[in-house]
């Protein structure tokens, strides 16, 4: 402990080497540990406890509220919760989707402008992405109003009545989450296309490659960082998202995120939304993990 | 050396904390709408020189999840429904009241003092009193289809776009009646025929979804929804502005006789002007211009001769004796409390 | 090949004005001279002057700032101590993986889990301290908690490219420590601290989840406010209101455009 190294030019002993560390590291970590590792262990602990006769939460463990989460409750077997979780990764999977189906030709588009309009064009992206989630959202409540001709064209096409708006519904949760998230795929996704390597581009083509094979082979690979970034930061918060499901889906499209505000708020079980909580979490990880398995090799930030 | 600073810093902070209390701001966590939001407290901040904040909430379980989660200490004023006392007295979450700050206590009518929920009006007074009913379009819908509560629940008919009123004991005890059970049942296939039958409304087209009583409202102002399950007051104001266009009725199932009373958290910060508020509203003239606003009926006896009379003569506003057999008070159910939550939530989560 | 640039090009336009439709539209329909209904009845500025005699509002926007700016000069300092601790100085590989989980631990948990996390041990954390009642002091430190991991992020990748060179020249030149940090190290990681500043700033400003479950009546936040207006009724108050919290955005971004070029151009 005492024996003197040499780091980074300094000459001194590994104790004062590691106090300085413990410096830095600390309120950080600190603050860390306080507020994010202990809610979480108290949450893993509260999922476990039940609610009382009126709404409190009582401390009576068993694994209830995970019985229930798969379906064993007081009304007999219902797949409601699954089905709800399993809905939820799969809105976030088609949000993901299709947010990358739109970001390619989007990011192509920017990154063969010339520098000047490319801030430009780079601005007016980051744009909708800095301006508020709720904003955002309603603002739908306004293209899909019956007075709209979008809401006309669907009742004139007979699949919606005459009269009413587009939401709330599936399409328009699909709708909002898409919009919501596909800036957060684009940004990361530009900055894999930016770098992009184009003679590979042409080498392909030389060979008389199928766009499909010039796409999967020259350019995928080398937007690889990029995109996995973007798929991240729109797979998990889109896992848990309820602002969208609440305004665009009403009452009638729930996703995990809406249950969980639900048990906190108005169903004042707290046991519960712990649980599903966690549920939601395991799902989270599983997922980002078979991701991970199939694309090895990928860095965050 | 140290003990005189910490003796400093104790007084100080008891000086501030009387400092902070005297006179000062009253907090109401109510209802959105229930009163002219824009003059009723100034009225009262006129009479006492008391500041009011208001906190809105469109369910009573919104309001208690909000107490529950820390909200304790943040309110002065709450305006619970009847059958959500019993909950919010079981756990502690209410502060007696002082009669002797409340001098105006004896302008309560008969009916409503000392009610069962709360004998001697322990910790409650009451506020106001009303049902809830369906408000619609008559130019949308018809008269004779709006006479029963099959309108929105029946496949068959095609009542226009409508909004269910998003709480749980309206909502779920209207479908139980609707179905021939007893309002405040706790039988759990009763309970499960009920929670179905909403869920199987909610996914027809029709259905736009559930939502607070204003929000409904609204929405049928706007255009945008046919009808909406809501409480009386929502509806009254706008039904006499315009009532070729608009009606409000309780179907002949029947549905909910609600009173809502105002009661003190627990760690209200400022009991005194929280006792003033409640004496207040029982003046006559307050309580009345209170009434006159939202257009339900009041517990106020006091008041009743500054009521104005389109009021009082509207069987909306003050229901006649026919329908009143058909309105149930919702009671609260104890520990069968959580069955009816269960309930909820399996129509919300489907 | 054309054939195809047509095809990227047309997406991409039609991508954007996907974005940009609904926001348009609340402009648009800011200064549409009606209260309810979606007919035009004619230009008015009217809803902007209401919304600044409008209390409620003018406080919302008050606390939104605060909320901002008190978190991300918290969580940047912390965070970029945090990035220095851990970048370095020789930790064990265990404890560096460990490190890595922790700080990434809110970008791979969906908010709502955090903040279901945050509320439950903040009922628990009241019972010690008043301080834990629901209201803006809860909200900053429910918005710390994860600004703290995105400002450590962002640093310590530009800690990386910055290397040991610089440093290690320094203290061959007999710099001390605090002359290291002070004249070496922090300008050299300007770029990054100011990037991660400005993420967390626009993490907090954007937040609703974390701040909507952790608010109190004082501390409403203009997300949250209209988060409830919108759920009663949608008025053209509340478009203005939309319409100018986005100028804001706008100009927030060229500000942010201008000040990074400005860094970017040596």
């Amino acid at each position: 402990m005492n024996r003197l190294i040499i780091w980074y030019g300094e000459l001194l002993t590994q104790k004062k080497l590691i106090k300085r560390g413990a410096l830095f590291l600390g309120p950080g970590m600190l603050w860390l540990m306080i507020f994010l590792v202990l809610p979480g262990l108290i949450l893993v602990l509260v999922s476990f406890a039940a609610r009382g006769a009126y709404g409190e939460m009582v401390w009576e463990y068993s694994f209830d509220n995970y019985k229930r989460l798969m379906g064993y409750g007081i009304f007999g077997w219902t797949p409601d919760y699954l089905v709800i979780l399993l809905r939820s990764v799969w809105v976030a999977v088609v949000t993901t989707g299709l947010s990358v189906v739109l970001s390619y030709p989007l990011c192509f588009f920017i990154a063969r402008k010339p520098e000047r309009t490319r801030y430009l064009w780079l601005m007016m992206v980051i744009i909708p992405f800095w301006t508020n989630m709720v904003i955002r959202t309603y603002s739908w409540f306004l293209i899909l109003a019956p007075e709209l001709p979008f809401a006309k064209l669907a009742a004139y096409l007979k699949i919606i009545s005459p009269g009413m708006a587009l939401y709330p519904s599936a399409f328009a949760v699909y709708l909002g989450m898409v919009s919501m998230f596909l800036p957060f795929v684009a940004l990361p996704l530009f900055s894999s296309v930016e770098r992009l390597d184009w003679t590979l581009v042409e080498a392909a083509q030389d060979l008389y490659s199928s766009n499909l094979r010039i796409f999967m082979h020259a350019i995928l690979p080398q937007t690889l960082p990029g995109l996995s970034v973007g798929i991240i930061l729109s797979f998990v918060p889109a896992m848990g998202m309820f602002v969208v499901p609440d305004l665009l889906g009403g009452a009638k499209y729930m996703l995990v995120g809406n249950l969980i505000q639900q048990q906190f708020g108005t169903s004042r079980d707290w046991a519960f939304g712990a649980a599903i909580s966690m549920g939601l979490m395991i799902l989270t990880m599983f997922s980002l993990y078979l991701y991970r398995r199939k694309n090895k090799g990928m860095e965050l930030l | 050396m140290k003990k005189i600073i910490l003796a400093l810093l104790i007084g100080l902070s008891f000086l501030s904390g009387i400092a902070w209390c005297g006179g000062g701001e009253l907090k109401i966590f109510t209802w959105s709408e229930y009163m002219d939001e824009a003059n009723f407290p100034k009225e009262f901040e006129k009479a006492t020189g008391i500041k009011v904040s208001l906190d809105l909430y469109e369910s009573n379980e919104e309001m208690m999840a909000k107490l529950q989660s820390g909200g304790l200490g943040q309110y002065d004023i709450i305006l619970p429904s009847d059958f959500i006392m019993p909950s919010l007295i079981h756990l502690n979450l209410l502060t007696p009241l002082d009669h002797s700050k409340i001098s105006n206590l004896k302008n309560l009518s008969e009916k409503f003092t000392s009610p069962d929920f709360d004998p001697g009006n322990k910790y409650s007074v009451g506020w106001q009193w009303g049902t809830v009913g369906l408000f619609y379009n008559k130019k949308k819908m018809s008269e004779a289809d709006v006479q029963s509560w099959s309108v929105i629940f029946d496949p068959g008919k095609t009542p226009g776009a409508f909004y269910l009123i998003d709480s749980v004991r309206e909502m779920l005890g209207i479908t139980l009646l609707y179905l021939g059970y007893d309002f405040n049942t706790t039988n759990p296939k009763e309970l499960k025929a009920a929670a179905d039958l909403l869920v199987a409304t909610k996914k027809r087209e029709a259905c736009l979804g559930f939502k607070g009583g204003v929000g409904g409202k609204n929405d049928v102002i706007s255009g945008t929804a046919s009808a909406a399950v809501v409480y009386n007051g929502d509806a009254i104001q706008t039904v006499a502005e315009d009532p070729e266009t608009y009606g409000f009725i309780v179907p002949r199932e029947g549905s909910a006789i609600w009173i809502d009373s105002m009661c003190i958290p627990a760690k209200a910060p400022n009991l005194e002007a929280a006792h003033k508020w409640i004496n207040w509203v029982l003046e006559p003239e307050a309580g009345a211009s209170l009434s006159n606003y939202n257009h339900y009926a009041t517990p106020n006896g006091a008041a009743i001769p500054y009521l104005s009379k389109k009021d009082l003569d509207n069987p909306g506003v003050w229901p006649p004796p026919e329908v009143i057999k058909t309105l149930k008070f919702i009671k609260d159910l104890g520990k069968d409390n959580r069955i009816v939550d269960e309930a909820w939530t399996r129509v919300k989560s489907h | 090949m054309r054939k195809l640039n047509l095809a990227v090009n047309t997406m991409a336009f039609g991508t954007m004005a996907f974005l940009y439709l609904p926001l348009m539209a609340v402009a648009f329909f800011s200064v549409n001279n009606t209260k309810y209904g979606l007919a035009w009845k004619g230009f008015t500025l009217n809803w902007y002057l209401q919304l600044f005699q409008n209390e409620v509002i003018l406080h919302a926007a008050w606390n939104t700032l605060i909320l901002a700016v008190v978190s991300t000069s918290i969580s940047t300092v912390l965070g970029t101590a945090l990035a220095i601790g851990m970048d370095r100085f020789p930790w064990p590989k265990k404890m560096n993986t460990g490190f890595d989980l922790l700080l990434h631990l809110p970008v791979i948990i969906p908010d709502i889990i955090l903040a279901a996390a945050l509320v439950v041990a903040f009922g628990f954390l009241r019972g010690i301290s008043s301080f834990f009642e629901p209201g803006l002091f809860s909200m900053i430190v429910g918005h710390i908690t994860f600004q703290v991991a995105f400002v450590a992020l962002v640093v310590r990748s530009r800690l990386v490219s910055i290397g040991k060179d610089v440093e290690e020249a320094a203290r061959d030149l007999y710099a001390t420590t605090p002359y290291l940090l002070w004249n070496v190290t922090l300008p050299l990681l300007m770029p990054g601290i100011v990037a991660g500043a400005m993420l967390a700033f626009t993490l907090s400003l954007d937040d609703f989840v974390i701040s909507f479950f952790t608010a109190g009546p004082d501390s409403v936040t203009l997300p949250l406010y209209i988060f409830a207006a919108v759920r009663r009724v949608v008025t053209p108050q509340i478009h203005a209101l939309s319409t100018l919290v986005l100028l804001a955005t706008i100009l927030l971004v060229g500000v942010m455009e201008r000040f990074t070029r400005k860094k970017n151009t040596p």
